[in-house]
């Protein structure tokens, strides 16, 4: 299966998509930085942008994968019989967002990579994401790592 | 007060599943193992699991304490290398590698309660205040 999911993201390499998130709305950050146990501040988190999985109403609960998660994570491709983990992530930090600030997303797949761990076949998925402001101004990029298996 | 140049202080963490449960809401995170014991236990995990990104949270908050207010962060990054639970109690710590003019480079690590490596990151911060009292 791995193998399978591997060739039908080798042709995403390179795509890009496009989504506005629409503001970031400070209770939500608020409530981002008090769930992450850290010091409230006037501006995001740093890591809130690059957190949130999702930004709008989201899909009803009929429509998520049996482990709970959503489509769409990597667009194009389906993720429903994988197990998925974050691997973690690596942020440039260009301009600082502002409690308000209207953010557009541009994701795209960077790489894939398929490999043969002890546990069996492995995915990995490697995505760019470019945040920016209403003026287009870069606010953060953040290039992650996903692990299918 | 801290000092600069012995870097950041060290910061534990206890996360709960209160404090997942909070975190997967507050980032509309719908997975299972981040809030339903008897699904992590059939991906073969003792509890629910920490998620990746409030490991990140708990790495940069060392930074983000020490910076106080002094500096700006550039460039942060992490790797989940083993999974946390509840329970768990998560010590970050920091040192500074490098110093470049204004910009310090820090690596960070998060350690459990049986010193195992959970996280590793690194940070640089470009600095705009010494920090120092004027004399």
């Amino acid at each position: 299966m791995i193998p399978e999911l591997y060739e039908q993201c080798l042709p995403l390499v390179g795509v890009s998509t496009t989504e506005h998130l629409g503001r970031i709305e400070p209770l939500a950050a608020q409530r981002f930085a008090v769930a992450a146990g850290a010091l409230q501040s006037d501006a995001p988190h740093p890591l809130l942008l690059s957190s949130v999985m999702g930004w709008h109403a989201g899909p009803d609960e009929s429509e998520l994968y049996p482990d709970g998660t959503a489509h769409g994570f990597v667009p194009g491709v389906p993720l429903e019989d994988v197990r998925l983990m974050g691997a973690g992530q690596d942020l440039e930090f260009h301009e600082q967002p502002r409690m308000g600030s209207e953010v557009t997303l541009e994701t795209t797949v960077s790489d894939v990579q398929l490999k043969h761990g002890r546990s069996g076949d492995l995915l990995l998925i490697h995505l760019t994401r470019r945040y920016t402001a209403a003026d287009g101004t870069l606010l953060t990029t953040c290039r992650e790592t996903f692990i299918a298996r | 007060m801290t000092d600069l140049l012995n870097g950041p202080d060290p910061l534990a963490f206890e996360p709960t599943s209160l404090q997942l449960f909070r975190f997967s809401a507050a980032t509309w995170n719908p997975h299972l193992i981040h809030y339903d014991s008897g699904y992590a236990e059939t991906e073969g995990y003792p509890d629910v699991l920490v998620q990746s990104h409030l490991h990140g949270c708990f790495l940069v908050e060392v930074v983000r304490r020490w910076i106080d207010g002094r500096g700006e962060l550039r460039h942060f990054s992490w790797r989940n290398r083993h999974f946390a639970v509840p329970g768990d109690v998560l010590t970050c710590t920091g040192r500074i590698v490098e110093t470049d003019g204004d910009l310090i480079t820090l690596e960070l690590e998060e350690r459990n309660q049986e010193d195992q490596v959970c996280a590793t990151g690194s940070a640089v911060v470009a600095m705009t205040s010494s920090g120092e009292e004027p004399s």
